[in-house]
């Protein structure tokens, strides 16, 4: 029984940062029918974000080596304003490498080259800024706690805990959000056409504005939070959590929110249950795990097939 | 209808970039930079192929402090015969392709000697490209079985990892005679680490030790509660890690934080300070072994500490203390300059091609012996370094758990 609590755990955590990534990459396509792949770089940027706003200072390489903020915020407040300085970030985003495309009804492939310019910008602007060294969150930022805490006979990390509850309550609340308010409503008709809910008096470059922000800003909490379990190994180190990420995406069925939460635990308990010896391989079993339900639902767990339009 | 112009753009951009790369790579082929004299116009060329960015972004640093410490010392005492030593760094990223590639870049620059590449694994993709262009190559940090074995023209300074490894084991049961279950750990998918833990495990073996657990990892992997769960289930008393310093010391936190109190040993890849800042107060009370200490009372190491002490004063650094990375680093520049002094004394430089400076070069690196931060050091006629003195430190945290040291052990 243990084992398995162990196990569940240990998949829960990790597949919880996979199910926050991932929602943010589905807010975006939701809207625009694109994959926006400077995700990962604004993830990276979150982490970033909470270790200057906590008080951490830039190391020796860089142009801003030695850059120590005048503030050093709890980790609690860091956080959250991290996650909202990477909406900031995300909203930039939307409005160099997106919208001038949509204004002018370009084909929507090419918002992914867009968007995968602007991360790649994104990504050597920090190293330019601050180098490529790693980084970490400081172990104090949790005083008070103890490093690990004993559940159902299975040892798990408090930070790994917190990663788990912070995200299940944010799934919480956006799903609560996106079914409940007004405003939710009004994402999904910008999601389910654009066009006609524009004719309905929706404005629909708004919705696409939040569905940024909302993407970034659970982007930017990511970031700081695994920044915390882990260290910021660098400008680079959203990518994998990126690859990852587009994984679970079409796992749980592009632009399905419970979809992405889904398809997001799944594959970290998919990883946990990988014996420990064999652990190195754990990605191909989650990879392989992916293509096997691919073959079997294109549309991935909760994705939709569309019927064609003539 | 609305597709055609855009799979027609897509096509001819596609071909546009396969025509271009193969217009570059046509570029790229020839050595003109052999045939030529070397070109002594800013200085006598020398370069170097570091890690500056990537997971192994940490040990490149140190070893930029450790080349520029040695150039302004070569430089401030006359340089080769007069002529300034001029050092160009290329960043060769943390993986195979950015290490060919800045290999590749240095060669073609004119460059008499490489220092590097930061890893093994970057080594073995590398070093094959100076051995056919015959461009001497000195390895600073490179450990792994083999490495000099790839060819006449490549040697290194750091002890490999059958020599010093088994040093820590040895201590770590010196230490705690009651050891009984090791648990070891290594990334699979690196050269260094998994050349390292075949000399672990077979310390371990020697001395009765059969790992309870082999632990595989890969190099970008950071979170490994799975794993640890797994091994202290098996109720281990020693941890023998062969990783690099950003996972490794990741791995060391979450061991630590999910209760393991038991000894660990590290290997080279994280033989530098820069593991601090990651497993912070975790990193206490780990044991490693070292080619180098900066407590040895030779005029070239003095010397040396009083530079790094110096440069990193002046610069508001915390750390005082040279780590091993950097000595390695300053000890491959010195063994290059020196061999360039010996040489352009024999065979004026500006007299020959760089093709035959390189070669000549590459005999005078392996036929000289040096006073350097590491002790004296010489070479085999295969490029091994033949060192005497080698050590084993404890890591010690500071309160507050952001900076630390390797406090040498008896």
């Amino acid at each position: 029984m243990a084992d398995l609590t162990q196990l569940l755990l240990n998949g829960l955590s990790i597949g919880a940062v996979y199910a926050l990534f991932a929602l943010g990459y589905t807010l975006v396509f939701s809207v625009l029918g694109v994959i926006n792949f400077a995700h990962g770089a604004v993830f990276t940027l979150g982490a970033y974000f909470t270790y200057l706003l906590i008080g951490g200072a830039v190391g020796a390489n860089g142009l801003l080596a030695g850059l120590q903020l005048p503030l050093a915020l709890p980790f609690w407040l860091a956080l959250p304003l991290a996650g909202l300085a990477a909406a900031a970030v995300a909203l930039v985003i939307e409005r160099i490498a997106f919208r001038p495309l949509r204004d002018q009804g370009a084909d929507p492939l090419l918002a992914l080259i867009t968007s995968l310019g602007a991360g790649v910008v994104l990504v050597n602007l920090i190293q330019l800024l601050v180098g490529a060294e790693s980084y970490a969150i400081p172990t104090t930022a949790l005083a008070g706690l103890p490093p690990a805490i004993r559940l159902l006979g299975a040892q798990v990390r408090t930070v790994q805990l917190l990663l788990l509850l912070v995200a299940a309550a944010l799934l919480a609340v956006l799903s609560l959000w996106i079914d409940g308010s007004r405003s939710g409503k009004a994402l999904r008709a910008v999601a389910e056409d654009p066009t006609t809910a524009q004719l309905l008096g929706i404005p629909s470059g708004r919705m696409i504005q939040i569905a940024f922000g909302l993407s970034g800003f659970l982007a930017g909490i990511a970031g700081g939070l695994v920044g915390l379990s882990v260290s910021i190994a660098g400008p680079y180190f959203g990518i994998g959590y990126g690859l990852k990420g587009l994984g679970v995406l079409v796992l749980g069925g592009l632009g399905s929110v419970p979809g992405a939460v889904l398809g997001g635990l799944i594959i970290g308990i998919a990883e946990a249950c990988v014996p420990a010896e064999l652990s190195g391989y754990r990605d191909v079993v989650a990879y392989g795990f992916l293509f096997v339900v691919l073959l079997v639902r294109p549309q991935g767990l909760l994705g939709r097939v569309l019927p064609t339009k003539v | 209808m609305r597709r055609r112009p855009m799979a027609r753009r897509l096509s001819l951009l596609l071909t546009g970039l396969i025509a271009g790369g193969g217009l570059l790579s046509g570029c790229s082929r020839g050595d003109q930079s052999a045939s030529g004299a070397v070109n002594l116009k800013e200085g006598v060329p020398v370069g170097a192929v570091l890690a500056l960015s990537g997971n192994a972004n940490v040990y490149g640093q140190d070893q930029r402090v450790g080349l520029n410490l040695a150039l302004t010392a070569v430089n401030g005492s006359g340089g080769i015969n007069g002529t300034p030593l001029r050092l160009a760094i290329e960043d060769s990223g943390s993986d195979d392709p950015g290490a060919n590639a800045a290999m590749t870049l240095q060669i073609n620059r004119g460059m008499l000697a490489i220092i590097g590449p930061t890893l093994s694994q970057q080594a073995f993709a590398a070093d094959p490209i100076a051995q056919r262009r015959g461009v001497p190559v000195v390895a600073p940090s490179n450990t792994a079985t083999g490495i000099p074995q790839i060819g006449h023209f490549i040697s290194r300074v750091s002890a490999g990892s059958g020599v010093i490894a088994p040093l820590s084991i040895a201590k770590a049961l010196q230490l705690n005679p009651g050891i009984r279950r090791a648990a070891v750990f290594y990334a699979q998918d690196d050269a260094y680490s998994t050349a390292e833990t075949v000399v672990f495990q077979k310390a371990l073996s020697d001395r009765g030790l059969k790992p309870i657990t082999v632990q595989r990892t890969n190099l970008a992997d950071s979170d490994f509660q799975s794993q640890i769960s797994s091994t202290l289930a098996l109720k281990p008393d020693l941890i023998v890690l062969s990783l690099q310093g950003v996972d490794g010391g990741n791995l060391v936190r979450q061991l630590r934080e999910l209760g393991y109190r038991g000894t660990i040993v590290v290997g080279n890849g994280m033989n530098t300070p820069n593991i601090y800042p990651i497993c912070q107060k975790y990193c206490d009370g780990l044991l490693i072994a070292q080619a180098y200490s900066p407590e040895l009372a030779t005029p070239a190491n003095r010397a040396f500490v009083q530079a790094f002490s110096k440069a990193q004063a002046a610069g508001g650094k915390g750390t005082l203390i040279p780590p091993q990375l950097t000595a390695q680093a300053y000890t491959a520049l010195q063994v290059v300059a020196e061999a360039l002094q010996r040489l352009d004394k024999r065979k004026p430089l500006k007299g020959l091609s760089a093709a035959a400076a390189r070669t000549a070069l590459m005999d005078e690196i392996l036929g000289g012996i040096y006073q350097t931060p590491l002790g004296e050091i010489r070479f085999t006629p295969e490029g091994e370094v033949v060192q005497k003195d080698f050590f084993v430190a404890q890591v010690r945290m500071n309160p507050g758990g952001r900076s630390g040291r390797f406090a040498l052990l008896p």
